[in-house]
């Protein structure tokens, strides 16, 4: 009972998109990027908010929990993530912002497969002792332009690339994500940099392009953010996976 | 689809064949006055339908009949039918309905060979009276078909009913035909029952002998598909669309084996090609059943049928055969209309002949056993005792029992020719089943009593003021029963562990009772229309559920109960122990369409279900719903008349449903990606 809480703010059940077979998502409170196009504005402060949702009453978002009560909720459901080659992942926010309870529960979820989504704009230990953690990372690449992340997110790739890299050099399955934005990461030239980086990568399970939903601005009044994305909500992004598969990479669009 | 199925598809669509309907019913032939018994009255009136029927050839038809006289005169005076109600119970609207007739061996042999058998007593005259009649329209088809220029059709009109069938074409033409038949004889919510299993020999003899390619069968089956929705809008129901064409596909045969073939895959693909309503399919599934097949029926439920209905072998055969149906028959059990299981050829069972309320006598007993009640076990003892009346009270309300005859449909049940017995005098099996409505919604008020006013100390008499003021003034008090109590779907025993006892209490409570028939009864978990009018009917309720809020449709979590997801609602709807609730009901989730982005969510939602059926779930049906689409149909009908949803055991077209259903399908909840 000693050790950190969590501030989590979703316990999503059989959450399709993060991962292989049956899953369940916890979304991790607070992220050190400000992505502007994030549809989880709910997800960047630490702190437990209140939501004012047009129709309904007010919810708080973010709950603390202790490890061990929450690694007894995902573990109702094994049988569920044992027959469909499933587990629990962490997502956000950043979840590895907090790591040390992450850890935590991790350490409770002996035989079930997890993993990660993450920023990777983590300190560099984090991320290491993350990579040995989990059964499967999936990073998101955001832009392998510097100036545009920086941009669009606040802080540059530096760190993050790195983290690429350490992936594409290590052991542990991984899968690259790339959220697909109208005008500012979706060119060919930006996927082109992006598939010749992995080149090569063993333990790259595929990419996953996440083309942006114009539903991504809905949460943004509930949560007293403002949302103003500074690119285009009504176009389309392009999903170019050629890149990709001239190389050998896996690529699915999401 | 072919480009003749799509042409067909699309005339009945533009419901051009509704030119052919004549307004006038035919006379009722002044039976009365004749002093003709009930039998051979219907076999009179199903004489004087048919020969009103004019035939009519499609363009492109295959497989033929196209009702052309819309109603039925009564076989009754208003006088005599009032005087009968009087003495008698009266089930729905008093006709045979609802059963799983066996067409295999009627499709197999023809109806002359059972005509032939007939001897010259009163009751089997009326049995040839109506197959004379159905074999005398079957004759002008075939004049119509041979003037149309058909000479295929007119060939296989030739042969069937009358014959037995000798191809996959002719076994179909005569399923038609006789399915046409019972509708004329005025029985309704006629199943389909086994059609893969027995239709599969036809088609398995013609592809091997080469008459037939594996596209002309399935273009047969397209064919026979759109029959059963050219009529089906005369279908007597509680709405459109609730018209009983259920088929059965898959599952145990009757000797242990494995009954999923060519035939039952073909019926999916054929559903998902075609997107209409009829027939609704129910796929039959055991914990043996290979994820290919989760998968075939996942693909129908993402175009947003609202089926398949998945029926769990497991537990239904168990289930039956506890209730004392013998083995080869729990094996062969078939869907009745909705969900109620019920036996091929040998069921007259009536599994909707009423309707146990968990929530009002949960309800009732609370308002009356809390302000007495020193402890949690004193009042789940007085909702038991209240249990037990009820049911003793529904068991003793269903005497003298009358069905009006049905010589033609007694045709297709095992012993009513040998016996010259009518089949609604009964059948090998007469058994009454009893609906639980309202179950999750009767566990959450119990779980909010037992944290409320054993845990925190309510006081009795707040909570019963707050009841009866509707919580008028009772604001809070009524937010926190709803949203800090527990409810079953959240994977949570202080909630679901009530829904274990109300069904334990409710299969106890009917045991030993015997009905008029020498049946027993059914205890189960389905709703049919009773959600609504079971919820009008009851004041507000300590779960927090304010007075005439709708009540969950079959066996499903409250209505505006935040869930935790689907994991937990399967876990917690598969704790108590189905195989003792074998009436059927099944657990409904409805899933935003944007569940099934691609292949990878088809396998894990198929995953799913398999898991359902692993740990004991006896009945599943998956909804896919689009709020904003619902929500746009109701205010622009004329946009959406394709719009498919599932009612309550059956699907229909959302914008030809009355408000109330279409409100409550609306506001049930959604789990989205």
């Amino acid at each position: 009972m000693g050790g950190p809480k969590g501030i989590v703010f979703d316990v999503k059940e059989f959450a399709l998109y993060d991962g292989p077979g049956i899953r369940t998502t916890v979304f991790m409170k607070g992220c050190p990027l400000r992505c502007s196009w994030c549809h989880n504005p709910e997800g960047l402060s630490k702190e437990p908010q209140m939501l004012l949702p047009k129709e309904g009453p007010p919810r708080l978002s973010g709950q603390a929990w202790d490890a061990g009560d929450l690694a007894g909720r995902l573990l109702k459901h094994r049988d569920f993530y044992q027959m469909s080659g499933g587990g629990v992942t962490f997502s956000g926010g950043e979840p590895l912002w907090q790591w040390p309870f992450v850890r935590e529960v991790l350490d409770q979820l002996e035989g079930v497969h997890t993993a990660v989504e993450t920023s990777g704009h983590v300190p560099d230990e984090v991320f290491d002792e993350a990579m040995k953690a989990f059964d499967l990372v999936m990073l998101d690449i955001k832009s392998v332009d510097d100036r545009t992340h920086r941009k669009f997110t606040g802080s540059g790739n530096a760190r993050i690339l790195s983290h690429a890299r350490a992936l594409c050099a290590g052991k542990t399955p991984f899968i690259i994500r790339l959220p697909l934005i109208p005008g500012v990461n979706d060119s060919l030239e930006n996927m082109e940099a992006a598939a010749w980086f992995l080149k090569g990568a063993k333990q790259l399970v595929r990419v996953e392009m996440l083309p942006y939903h114009q539903a991504a601005g809905a949460k943004y009044g509930m949560a007293g953010v403002l949302f103003d994305p500074g690119f285009d909500t009504n176009r389309q992004p392009r999903a170019h996976s050629e890149p990709f598969k001239r190389l050998g990479i896996p690529v699915i669009v999401f | 689809m072919t480009e003749r199925i799509s042409a067909l598809k699309q005339y009945q669509w533009d419901k051009r064949h509704h030119a052919f309907r004549l307004r006038a019913a035919p006379e009722a032939a002044g039976y009365q006055l004749l002093g003709v018994p009930d039998y051979e009255r219907t076999a009179l009136r199903l004489t004087s339908a048919l020969q009103a029927e004019t035939p009519v050839i499609l363009p492109g038809e295959m497989i033929a009949f196209t009702r052309t006289v819309p109603n039925l005169p009564m076989i009754y005076t208003d006088k005599e039918w009032e005087d009968i109600r009087k003495k008698h119970t009266i089930h729905e609207n008093g006709n045979v309905c609802n059963l799983s007739p066996d067409y295999s061996s009627v499709i197999r042999v023809g109806l002359l060979a059972l005509r032939d058998t007939l001897t010259d007593t009163a009751y089997h005259q009326a049995m040839a009276i109506s197959i004379d009649a159905v074999l005398d329209l079957a004759g002008r088809y075939r004049v119509a078909a041979e003037k149309a220029g058909d000479t295929a059709l007119a060939g296989i009109l030739a042969r069937v009913p009358a014959q037995g069938a000798k191809s996959f074409r002719e076994a179909l033409q005569s399923l038609r035909i006789l399915h046409f038949a019972m509708w004329c004889e005025g029985n309704y919510h006629n199943t389909l029952g086994r059609f893969d299993q027995y239709m599969m020999p036809y088609l398995e003899e013609d592809l091997k002998a080469g008459n037939i390619t594996p596209e002309e069968a399935f273009e047969l089956l397209e064919a026979f598909f759109l029959a059963c929705n050219r009529d089906s809008d005369l279908y007597p129901g509680m709405q459109q669309g609730d018209n009983g064409q259920s088929m059965v596909l898959g599952g145990m045969t009757p000797q242990g084996g494995d009954g999923f073939n060519l035939l039952s895959e073909m019926c999916l693909k054929a559903c998902q090609d075609l997107k209409l309503i009829d027939p609704k399919i129910n796929l039959r599934v055991s914990s043996q059943t290979p994820l290919h097949i989760f998968e075939l029926g996942t693909q129908l439920t993402r175009l947003g049928l609202g089926f398949p209905q998945y029926e769990n072998d497991d537990v239904a055969i168990k289930g039956l055969m506890r209730l004392g149906y013998a083995e080869e028959d729990a094996r062969d059990y078939a869907v009745a209309a909705c969900w109620e299981f019920i036996i091929p050829g040998k069921g007259m069972d009536i599994p909707n002949i009423g309707a146990l309320s968990f929530a009002g006598v949960v309800s009732g007993t609370l308002r009356e056993a809390l302000p007495g009640a020193a402890s949690m076990q004193e009042v789940t003892r007085a909702v038991e005792e209240a249990v037990f009346a009820r049911v003793d009270a529904l068991a003793g309300s269903f005497g003298s029992l009358y069905v009006i005859p049905s010589p033609f449909m007694s045709l297709f049940f095992e012993g009513c020719l040998k016996k010259g017995q009518d089949i609604s005098l009964g059948c090998k099996y007469n058994n009454y089943g009893l609906h639980g409505t309202g179950l999750a919604t009767a566990a959450d008020m119990l779980a909010a009593v037992e944290k409320a006013v054993f845990g925190e100390k309510l006081p009795v008499p707040v909570l019963l003021a707050a009841l009866d003021a509707d919580f008028k003034g009772y604001e809070a008090l009524r937010d926190t029963l709803r949203q800090d109590s527990p409810k079953m779907g959240n994977d949570d025993d202080a909630a679901d562990q009530y829904a274990v006892q109300l069904l334990d209490m409710f299969s106890r409570a009917v045991e030993g009772h015997k009905n008029e028939r020498g049946g027993i009864f059914r205890a189960g978990t389905g709703s049919a229309m009773y959600y609504v009018w079971h919820g009008n009917d009851l004041g507000a309720t300590p779960d927090g559920r304010m007075k005439g809020e709708p009540l969950p449709a079959n066996y499903a979590p409250s209505l505006n109960v935040r869930l935790n997801g689907p994991l937990s609602l399967i876990k917690s709807f598969t704790k108590p122990d189905l195989s003792r609730a074998i009436n059927g009901g099944p657990l409904t989730i409805e899933f935003s369409d944007t569940v099934f982005r691609n292949g990878e969510a088809i396998r894990k939602v198929a995953q799913l279900v398999m898991m359902f059926v692993r740990l004991g779930g006896h009945q599943l049906q998956l909804n896919t719903v689009n709020r904003e689409q619902l929500l746009d149909a109701q205010a622009h009908p004329e946009r959406h008349r394709d719009l498919i949803v599932r009612v309550w055991g059956w699907s229909g077209y959302f914008v030809e449903l009355d408000k109330c259903y279409q409100d409550h399908i609306i506001s049930r909840a959604e789990l989205g990606a």
